[in-house]
Order: structure tokens, then sequence, then C-alpha cells
């Protein structure tokens, strides 16, 4: 017999289909609003389903990702700037040198818990006075200042659904794979997995360089669409909560749930911002408690027990009927 | 560069009494943190946003009724420590404890912080207060360098703080329950230390100190609802540096941490100083990840 | 765990992208909004702008509102202002973007693409006014603000971005003018030894800009002796201050925002340093700041503001505004915030009135061209292209005396008292 494919068959269709759909929308006649919107949504769920590869699957959540977001738009800002070269290679060039940086913040991986969280802290927070201080990288304080490009920037569209849809097919195939399994060992008990042979450090430098990496890229990607861009921001650390929100409020730890997240964040930020922004800290603040005390899978989880109670509900309907005759 | 020509006794000594100054604000803003963390294990991410609402009750209670700052410690105290209860009655107990409350605690708590700044901006908009009194402008000579009134008093007070934990976790049976709580609270249960009210007192407590640091560091400093993240971060190098649950590890961690960032102007440019406490941070995790008191329990 | 696998594969694992398709599709329903009525139909003149009403800028943020909020009661109170032959009423969207860049730039791609709006009020602050202006120059928008005060946000050779806030370096330049010629009268050693702190922001890199370049060109007179940044919101500036002891400087030159300002002062005094001319950029002459230091520990601090209320004793429109705005706000007095942000919509809505059309070339044309009377110092407003589009009126200068409260002491032309060199506190 078979074994059951990796990823269903239906799952792999359905993912085509939308990937398709959203491909094909700027085609018809749709706003440059709504074209934009979509292009930073993009970008936002790259960046939360990289930092759930290491928040949620490996369960070492970091509050300094911004630091390799920063990086990754410096990187690829000032090689655009100095030597013209065309966005992609400036992209490709971010990555890997966020992905480095990662690899170079493996002293700390050895920690565990929120000894791990708070260093990622101190990580980001040096890096932004660091880099806030290296004028000749960054621009210092004044920032970077990029030549804008419309048409360019029109086609961010595609690059940006490009990336969430690689990286969104990467989480998927990445949770069920033998690799994400080795990785849920990890995350529950990262003796026992040692002792099973699955080398803490090594799975642990393999997912936080990808997840720098791909979090670089979505920098460098911004740095594209934005034409600005400013270290204190950047490299900020409400840019980090950002993606600890994101992956928190779709669900850490699922396959796509930060993506979820991602979405509800771009849509409270635009209208929640627009209607009641005295309100919105508050709003962020209410639903992390909500979701960390009642559903720790966040709207995932939230949607999967709605689903389980719609299922659970049509087969009792049918043992009950034989019964009460 | 030259700053080594600068360099003359008084000017060490001028550092110094900075230094120490410095340490007295650090340690006062750690206790709080320390405390809850060394018995709960629970990082108290929210440690910020209740420094930043003493700060208000200390600024309201001098703006609105004229009382002043360090005569409404005790008020502060008491509303701090009734908002620390509440925070764990109502949210924290239900979270697993330990290690394997890690990411939820932080998430929870910094949720908690983000609705106390809300609230903030809600009661008292975002202008920046501080508290000024007729001797908040006054100093002191002291071997030959001037220091602030303002900031003797925080670090007496901080001192003091240090003496009347200590007293409290080693002299009375409150205390000895608590440090018991933090050895092994499983056993506790077996001779009858009701662990749950020793948590809330110990959390309450806690935001308790978080509190008197907020009026006091209103009495020097200016503030906003934006305010609590660099207290929060400051706290986080001390309470790391000093091991867990260690009062005078606290306070010697403050120490080396002020001494630290006073003395890199010496050598670093004055911006980059304020990145010595965070690589402070980052390596003694690394290098000592039980601080460097060690992993000892309250003592 | 193997179990748990063969559980997790067979999973359904539908719910996930379902919503996913569903949420986005959402988002991109909720974003389709209907397109706006075409111009001949026009009821109301649609403007739209940003303000950080949270945030780290909040303060200044309510600052201009209050300055946008009086002008558009006046417009309003005139019945509107004339297009097409006919006067329409003037609409003001105005939201917070929490003092965020990417917020900032995601609500003008708001207002711009999805409300329509069909002109653009800045925000405040530099780098969020640097970020905005892109969407605004990319779709051919006129942007009016009173709040990024960089020069490089002109620099990018944007034609549809007008600033009604002076270069911060002219900040430096002018309070050096006012220090030369108290050097060339012999209260000020030459040369003078500088030290020169500034936030590490784009507005103290300007500032020591204006400075520093003052000084290079001065032939030696001016010795910048420490130059060094600092982080905001410091806890402390002890050792800072003691490198500026240990140098001896004459002259103590900083730009800060308002609470380094208090703390730094607070630890000037403590360390019993006395400068012989001090100032703290634009701070200094704030009610804010005197209320938290007190009056007599600010006495002599030079600040350099781009309006200051007292500019109405020489200047008609100034003098208006200072008016209007006390009545309407409880006989409070104005300071540069909600002066600049009066004219910038001010600036707006003449140039709308000149071009008597909605039509955006059209206004940015005369924008453009704009040469009107103004509460600035100078007493006019103009955008000149060769400096981007940005204001180049002068800074007036402040000094804390202790008999008067604050007044100007430079230039001539609005100055109401002679300023004091060196510091009779310091020996």
């Amino acid at each position: 017999m078979k074994a059951p494919p990796l990823i269903p068959r239906a799952t792999v269709r359905a993912f085509a289909v939308v990937c398709v759909a959203l491909a094909v929308l700027p085609l018809l006649d749709v706003s440059i609003y709504t074209h934009n919107l979509l292009t930073r949504s993009y970008i936002l769920i790259a960046g939360a389903l990289a930092w759930n590869w290491m928040g949620g699957f490996v369960g070492q959540v970091s509050f300094g990702h911004a630091a390799m977001f920063g990086i990754g738009g410096f990187v690829a800002g000032r090689l655009a700037l100095e030597l013209q070269l065309p966005w992609p290679v400036c992209w490709l060039a971010g990555a890997l040198i966020a992905g480095g940086f990662a690899l170079g913040a493996h002293p700390l991986l050895r920690l565990r818990g929120p000894y791990f969280s708070i260093a990622t802290i101190g990580v980001g927070e040096a890096s932004r006075v660091v880099f806030t201080y290296w004028e000749r990288f960054t621009g210092g304080a004044s920032g970077m200042s990029l030549p804008i490009d419309g048409t360019f920037k029109y086609q961010l569209y595609w690059w940006a659904l490009g990336l969430a849809a690689a990286v969104a097919a990467a989480s998927v195939v990445l949770r069920r794979s033998s690799f994400g399994l080795k990785l849920l060992a990890i995350k529950s008990d990262a003796d026992a997995a040692a002792d099973v042979g699955i080398s803490a450090t090594l799975y642990q430098d393999l997912i936080f360089v990808l997840s720098g990496a791909v979090v670089g890229l979505t920098g460098a990607i911004s740095a594209s669409y934005y034409s600005f861009l400013e270290p204190s921001d950047t490299f900020g650390f409400e840019r980090s909560i950002g993606f600890v929100l994101m992956a928190v409020i779709g669900g850490v730890g699922t396959a796509l749930g930060p993506a979820l997240g991602a979405v509800v964040f771009v849509l409270v930020q635009t209208y929640l911002l627009a209607s009641y922004p005295q309100f919105h800290l508050g709003i962020y603040g209410v639903l992390l408690i909500l979701i960390i005390l009642f559903e720790p899978l966040g709207l995932t989880g939230l949607g999967r027990r709605v689903a389980r109670l719609a299922r659970r509900r049509a087969p009792a309907e049918q043992v009950s009927r034989p019964a009460a005759r | 560069m030259r700053p080594l020509d600068l360099i003359s006794f008084a000017r060490l000594g001028d550092l110094a009494v900075s230094a120490v100054l410095l340490a007295g604000l650090y340690a006062t803003m750690a206790y709080g943190l320390g405390l809850i963390y060394g018995v709960l294990r629970v990082v108290n991410l929210a440690h910020g946003g209740v420094i930043m609402a003493g700060a208000y009750i200390g600024w309201a209670m001098f703006d609105r009724l004229g009382i002043d700052p360090y005569l409404s410690i005790p008020v502060v105290m008491v509303v701090s420590f009734a908002l620390g209860v509440a925070m764990y009655q109502g949210l924290v107990r239900r979270l697993p404890r330990g290690a394997a409350g890690g990411p939820a605690s932080l998430l929870l708590l910094f949720g908690v912080w983000l609705v106390l700044r809300n609230i903030a901006y809600l009661v008292f908009t975002g202008n920046d207060r501080t508290i000024r009194t007729a001797y908040s402008s006054r100093s002191l000579a002291i071997l030959g360098s001037h220091v602030s009134l303002t900031r003797l008093v925080v670090l007496g007070l901080g001192l003091a703080i240090a003496i009347g934990l200590h007293l409290l976790l080693r002299r009375t049976l409150i205390g000895r329950a608590i440090r018991a709580v933090a050895q092994n609270a499983d056993s506790c249960t077996l001779v009858g230390i009701d662990v749950e009210r020793i948590y809330t007192l110990t959390f309450g407590i806690g935001t308790a100190l978080a509190g008197v640091a907020g009026v006091l560091l209103a009495t020097i400093f200016s503030f906003s609802p934006a305010s609590g993240s660099s207290e929060l971060l400051r706290s986080f190098v001390v309470v790391v540096l000093g091991g867990l649950g260690s009062v005078f590890g606290v306070v010697i961690a403050a120490l080396i941490v002020a001494t630290a960032e006073v003395f890199a102007v010496l050598i670093l440019p004055s911006y980059l100083t304020s990145a010595v406490g965070f690589l402070l941070l980052v390596l003694v995790l690394v290098l000592r990840p039980g601080g460097l008191f060690g992993q000892r329990v309250l003592a | 765990m193997l179990c748990a696998g063969v559980n997790a594969m067979t999973y359904r694992t539908c719910s996930t992208p379902c919503y996913l398709l569903v949420a986005l599709v959402a988002l991109s329903a909720a974003a389709c909004k209907p397109k706006a009525a075409p111009a001949g139909d026009r009821t109301e003149i649609l403007i739209g702008g940003t303000l950080p009403l949270t945030g780290g800028e909040a303060r200044i943020g309510g600052f201009f509102k209050e300055g946008y909020d009086l002008a558009l009661e006046e417009v309003t109170k005139a019945g509107g202002l004339e297009v097409g032959g006919k006067k329409l009423p003037v609409k003001l969207m105005l939201l917070d973007d929490t003092t965020n860049q990417a917020t900032a730039v995601s609500l003008a791609d708001k207002l711009i693409n999805s409300d329509k709006v069909d002109f653009f009020l800045g925000t405040y602050s530099t780098a969020l006014v640097e970020a905005q202006t892109t969407v605004a120059e990319q779709n051919k928008v006129p942007y009016v603000n009173g709040g990024g005060a960089a020069s490089q946000i002109y620099k990018r050779g944007f034609k549809y971005i007008f600033g009604t806030l002076a270069p911060v370096d002219l900040l430096g330049t002018t309070l050096m003018t006012w220090i030369d010629e108290q050097q060339k009268a012999g209260a000020v050693p030459k040369p003078a030894k500088i030290a020169l702190l500034w936030e590490n922001t784009s507005h103290g890199k300007d500032f020591r800009k204006g400075v520093s370049e003052f000084a290079s060109k001065s032939a030696g007179a001016y010795e910048i002796a420490v130059d060094e940044s600092f982080e905001l919101n410091g806890k402390d500036f002890s050792a800072l201050l003691g490198k500026v002891k240990a140098a001896g400087t004459d002259l103590f030159l900083v730009d800060a925002h308002l609470p380094d300002y208090i703390t730094m002062h607070r630890q000037y005094l403590d360390a019993a340093l006395c400068h012989k001319i001090m100032s703290y950029g634009a701070r200094g002459s704030e009610k804010a700041a005197i209320d938290a230091l007190g009056r007599d520990n600010v006495d002599y601090v030079l600040s350099g503001v781009w309006w200051n209320a007292q500019l109405a004793a020489t200047n008609p429109i100034a003098k208006k505004f200072v008016e209007a705005f006390k009545a309407k706000y409880a006989g409070r007095s104005p300071e540069w915030f909600q002066a600049l942000g009066y004219e910038t919509v001010r600036a707006l809505f003449v140039a709308i009135q000149q071009a008597g059309s909605l039509d955006r070339e059209a206004v940015r044309a005369k924008l453009a061209a704009l040469k009107i009377d103004s509460l600035l110092p100078g007493g006019t407003l103009d955008f000149p292209a060769d400096k981007g589009g940005q204001v180049q009126a002068p800074f007036v200068v402040q000094q804390n005396l202790p008999a008067a409260d604050a007044p100007i002491i430079f230039p001539k032309a609005v100055a109401n008292a002679t300023g004091v060199a060196p510091n009779p506190h310091c020996k």
C-alpha cells in the first residue's frame, strides 16, 4: 500500500488555485490602494511565517527579529544605491547577510525559554543602537533614501506574492516532514530529543538561519517598497513585537496560522486605526491576553474548534435518529 | 581617541559617584522583576507598565492633591500591590509555571502592558510629565562633586528596600514561606503552605516595588505613557546579571551595570554606551545563564 | 512521537488555508471601495492628513492638530473655499499614525487611493514625513507639511512636496550668527571652544551640521572641542557632562527633545557647570521646560524656534493668529507647533483659492509659485524650488531673561530685547 502523500492532493490544488487567483487579481479592475495593501500583506505574511519557524516550530520565541529585517533591508538598499545592482540581486544579498547574522547569533541557541527571549531582546536593542550609529551603512539617524521607481513598485506585488507563497508552502511542508517532527521533538524536550540522536544545536541553527534569511528578505523587499529606511524604525522593538503579535494572533506553532495573523494585523492597522485610534494598543493587548488564556493557538485554534463542533453535530444527529426510533 | 588624556583623579571620582547614583536607580527598578521571577519563574513583561503606572499615580496625587511624591509612596505601594494581585489572580494564575509557561507568560504580560499603556493615554494624554517639587533641583556637595538630592534619595531608598526585602525574606514567617515556595513549590503543599496565596502575595509585592520605583523615577525624569521599555530592559540586565532571587545580587549587579555604562564613556562614543547594558546582558546569558551569582534560590 | 506524526498527516488541513483565503478575499473586498464621484458633482473639498496623536510624538501631534482645527474653523466660518465659481466646504480627514512610519505610509495610501482625498497635509517628525512623501509624490498629490524639517526630505527632486518648516541646520547657523556678534563685541573669547551635544536623530544631526559648518568657515574663531551624540530618553548624562567639563569649553550647544533637556539640564546644574552661552536647540523657553526645571534654573538659556507668539508685536498676521488662538483655546498662548500647523493649512487653502479649482496640477503650480504674507519670521512664505520646496524662513532666537519672559533677541528686526552674554552666573 502506498504511503499517504506528505500533503493531500486537495490541499495542493486549493493552494494553487488561491495563488493563481491572487496573481490574476491586479489585472482585473482593482484600485491601486488594494494592490498596495495586498503587497504589504504578502510581505508581512512571509515575515510572520518565517518568524514562526523559530518561535512556533522550535519554540524559541524571538523578540529580536527586527535585527535581521533591518540588516536585509539596509544591505539591499545600500547595494542598490551604491552599486546600482538590480533589486532581486540586492534582495538575495540582504537575505544572505541576514542569515549570516542569525548564524552569528549561534551562542544564543543554547538558551532555553524565557532566557532565549530576553537574550533576543538584548541583541535586537543592541543592534538598533549600533546600526543607528553606523552612519556609513545605514545613513545613521537620517536613514537611507532610495530612488522611487513606480513601475517596479507595482511589480513588487508579484514578487511579494511569490515570496509569500513560497514561504507558506515551505511552512506546510516543513511542518509535516520528518524535519518538522524533529523540530517538534526539540521543542517538547530538547534533552530527550538529543537522547534519540536529534542534535538540537544543528537543527536550531538551520531553522534560525532560514528564518533570519527570509525575514531579511522581507526587509529587503520592504526597502524597495517604501523607498526609505530609518534604523530606529527598522530595527525597533515595535517591529520585533509585530512579528510576535502576528504569529500569536494567527496561531503560533501551526503551519499557516501566522499568515492569518498577518492578514488580521493589516486589517486592524488599516481599519481600526482609522476609526478607533485611541484604542488600538488596548485592543492588541486584550487580544493577546484572551488568546494566551483561552486559545493558545489563536485564530487557527478557534477555527479548528468551530470546525470540530460542526463535524461533531452532523454524525451525532445520524446516531440519535435511529436510537430515537 | 584622546579621552585618556582627560582622566584625572577628580574626574574618576565624579564618574564613580555618578555610577553609584545610577546603580541606586537601576537596583530600585529591578527588585520587583527579580522577586517575581525568582519565586514564580515568570518574567513580568508588564514590569515597565507598572513602573509607568506608579509614576502616573504619584504624579496625579502631586498635581491634583498637592501631595509630596515621597509621602505618596505608601499609597502607590498599596495601589500597585492591588494591581499585581489582580493581575495574578485574574491572569497569571491560569498559566503553567516555569519553562512550560515561558513564552505564554511573556506574551500575556506584554498584553497587560499594552492595556496599561492605552489606559494611560486615555486618562492622561500623551504629554510628558514630571514631578517637580521645591527641592527637585537641589544638590549636595559630596566628596567634591555635586549630587542631586532626588537621586540621592532614590539611592537611599533603593538600599532601604534591599535591606527591607532581605529582612522580610529572612526573618519573617511569610518570607520563609516565600523562599520555600521558590525552592520547591510541590513540597510546600505537603507541609501545609498555601502556595497560591504565596504566589499572589509575591506577585503583589513585586508590582508594589515596581510602582514605588515609578514614583521615584518620576521625581527625576519625565515620563509619558510610552515610557517603561528602557526601564524594563535595564531591569532585565540587572536581574539576569544578579542571578535569580538574590536581593543583594541585584544590588551588586546594578552597580556593575551602572559602572560599565558610566565608565564606558572613556572608551566609547557617548551614544554607544547605551548599548553596553544590552551587550552585557547577552554576554552574561551566554556565558553564565545562571547569572554572576549562580542559580541560587532567594537568599 | 511517530503516531503523533501520522495523526498530524491525516489531520484535516483545510481549516487554515480556508480561513486564509476567506481573509484575503475579505481584505480585497473591503479595500475595493466605490470610486468617488467625478469632479463636476463635488460638494466638498476633501483634504487628507495624518498626525502622531499617540506614540512618542503625541504631545506635538496634538499641538499641530490645534493649529489645523483653528484654520479649518476660520475657513468654515467664511463658508468654505471658492472653487470653480462657488464656495465649497472643506472636510479634513485626519488620522492617527501613532508615530509609526509604516502606519503613516499605509494611512496616506488609504486616504489618497481609497478615500480619494484631493490634497494631503503631512505628518509630524522628519522620519515619518520622509517615508510618507514617497506616497504623495508617486500619486502626484500636493503634499504640504509643517512637520519635516530635515533638508534631505527636499533633496530628492520631488515636485509635489512643500514644507513650511525651515531646515534645522538653519537653526544652528542662526544661533552661531548671534554668538558671532557676541564674539565680535568681545563678550565671548576668541577662539571659543564649543561643546556640541546632539540627540542621535536627523534633527540633531542637522543641528550639528549647522553649527559645525559655521565653525569650520569661521577661520579658527570657533573650535568644537566636544562633539558627541546621545541616545533619546537617557537616564544619565553625567559622564557625558563630565567630558564637557574636562574639556574646558566656553559654549554649550545641545539639541535635545524635552525629556532629555530636562534630565540633562538637571544634571548640568548638579555638576555646577556654567557656560558663557548655553542653548538646547529649540528647547529652553517652552513652558513645559520652565515648569519642570524652575524659572531660575533656565536663566540665560538660548533657544532657536521656528516661531514665537511675541512676533505678534511686529507681524500683523501673527497678531491675528495669536488672538484667534487665545479666543478658541481659553486664553492659552500658542507655541511654534500650533502656528506652523495653522500656517501649513492656510498655505494650502490659499493655493486652492488661487487656483480656483481642485485640479491637483493647478494647485501644485500655485504652491510652487506661492508668495504670501505670513506669520513666519521674515514675514513671507514661499517654497523656493532650488531648496526643493522647503521654506527658508529665518529662526528667531529667544533667551530666558530673569526680568522678562524669554524675549526675542535676534534677528534685530523682530527683537524686543537685547541678549545677554556672557552668562552672568558664571564668575
